[in-house]
């Protein structure tokens, strides 16, 4: 690649193209309601990014159409206007634009969005996924690892660990469903998944470990609930599965060439 | 004259400008744990003032016969007697809130405000300036605790004082209680933003940077 043509934006546009596929087999089987509700989600994420840029000159990105489209696919039900703008501005503002903007933020700005709105509305109910958008996940998956944007050894740890969970019985399908479209959209996020191979392997299969574990024992929970919880879980600890890869480095290194 | 306007501005100062919770981020523990209601959050503030007030006068009283190394053992002492004193009045007349506060009342002692406020303070002033500090630390406390309680019960059930203030949906209004301000993390978000908000007005209360970020180097094209 030509140095100097991969900056922030041209991430963040890699990642829209792998979301294509999923977004249009979401919009085209959810028809007008879908639509109105992306369109609201990208307004209000379009607004916080200008204000930011206006009052702390923080440059705008691509990626609040990642944001807008993983909160309208994902979030809870009939919720209203109001309350998604309010969950969407939460989200926005203190999981991303307070850090300094897209390339800072320690969790997607989307998980805190939905754990919020999960948290704040417990009454409503959870969207569930048929089968044709979780397949257009693939390819979403697949686009996204052939340009680099996603990281290809969060998608394989999670499929592994998914994998093995399915065989023996224990992750019922529409767990499954919904585990695949939240690993796409929010889990394998460069910004918020683990920076090192090693941790990338353990941090998909953490998630997939952790969805397994709460379809397993949490009842009464939907599976987008699920997902979004374990994915919560998931990017908190990302720091901390880096650091133990760094040490393990470190510590290996030592072994072989002595005190450095 | 000059001793006048001196106490005036201990007293004041601690309110926004020396505010002990939002700019030396001491007492957070209680400030978290006791706001679900406003009920709670006042009799809360109540306690610590008139401890934190006593126990600085207390402290500046004995002052010059303090040996410095058992300083912290005899300043505990006498918080926790104090708190102890509290503790009883409130089981005894107000044995619902006292519930509702459970620990909280009994781990003033150990709240690094009060001990903060009668190490640095009482102990170097006479008793009416020790005093007043310490009142108004306390105000600064309960100003904090007022805000946060307020906020989150008015949002988390849409009353006041146990008085509904917003009509719920379900009866019939407009308001759909969220119910995530009655949980922790609500606190940790409405404190963090109430520090920020406080900070970008007064922008000397900014702390410096820990790191000078690298100058940027633009990419060759």
């Amino acid at each position: 690649m030509i140095r100097g043509l991969w900056n922030r934006e041209t991430v963040a546009l890699m990642l829209l193209a792998a979301y294509l596929p999923l977004a249009l087999f979401w919009l085209w089987l959810g028809g007008t309601g879908a639509l109105a509700q992306l369109a609201l989600a990208v307004l209000v994420v379009g607004i916080w990014h200008l204000v930011f840029m206006l009052m702390r000159a923080q440059a705008p990105s691509l990626a609040a159409l990642t944001t807008a489209l993983a909160i309208a696919m994902l979030a809870p039900e009939d919720l209203g206007a109001f309350r998604l703008v309010l969950g969407v501005s939460f989200g926005v503002v203190m999981g991303e634009l307070v850090f300094g903007g897209w390339g800072r933020n320690v969790v997607n700005p989307a998980i805190v969005a939905l754990s919020f709105l999960g948290f704040g509305f417990p009454a409503f109910s959870w969207p569930v996924f048929d089968a044709p958008i979780a397949w257009a996940a693939i390819p979403a998956a697949l686009i996204g690892v052939a340009s680099g944007a996603m990281p290809a050894a969060v998608l394989a740890g999670a499929a592994l660990v998914a994998t093995g969970a399915v065989l023996t019985g224990i992750l019922p399908e529409q767990v499954l469903l919904a585990a695949g479209i939240v690993l796409v959209l929010l889990v394998a996020d460069p910004v918020t998944s683990a920076a090192t191979t090693l941790g990338r392997w353990i941090n998909g299969a953490l998630y997939a470990g952790l969805v397994t574990f709460f379809a397993f024992g949490w009842t009464g929970a939907a599976p987008v609930q699920i997902a979004v919880a374990a994915a919560l879980l998931t990017s908190l600890a990302a720091p901390l599965l880096d650091e133990a890869a760094l040490a393990l480095w470190v510590a290996q290194r030592r072994r072989r060439h002595g005190r450095t | 004259m000059e001793k006048r306007t001196d106490l005036w501005g201990t007293l004041t100062d601690p309110l926004i400008r020396q505010n002990p919770v939002t700019l030396q981020i001491l007492g957070i523990c209680s400030a978290l744990a006791v706001t679900t209601t406003l009920a709670t959050a006042v009799t809360m503030s109540i306690s610590l003032t008139v401890v934190l007030t006593l126990a600085a006068g207390f402290v500046s009283v004995i002052r010059r016969h303090i040996p410095d190394t058992i300083r912290l053992i005899v300043q505990i002492v006498i918080v926790a007697s104090l708190v102890i004193v509290i503790d009883q009045i409130l089981q005894a007349y107000f044995a619902e809130i006292s519930r509702a506060l459970s620990v909280y009342v009994g781990l003033i002692t150990t709240n690094c405000l009060v001990l903060g406020r009668t190490e640095a303070f009482a102990r170097h002033h006479r008793p009416l300036p020790a005093m007043v500090d310490a009142f108004g630390n306390g105000l600064g406390y309960s100003l904090i605790l007022i805000v946060i309680g307020g906020l989150r019960e008015l949002f988390g059930k849409g009353e006041l004082f146990g008085i509904q203030v917003l009509p719920l949906a379900d009866a019939g209004g407009w308001f759909t209680p969220l119910s995530l301000m009655l949980l922790a993390p609500s606190a940790f978000f409405l404190l963090g933003l109430l520090v920020w908000a406080i900070r970008s007005l007064l922008r000397e209360q900014v702390e410096a940077r820990e790191h000078t970020p690298p100058l940027r180097t633009e990419p060759a094209e």
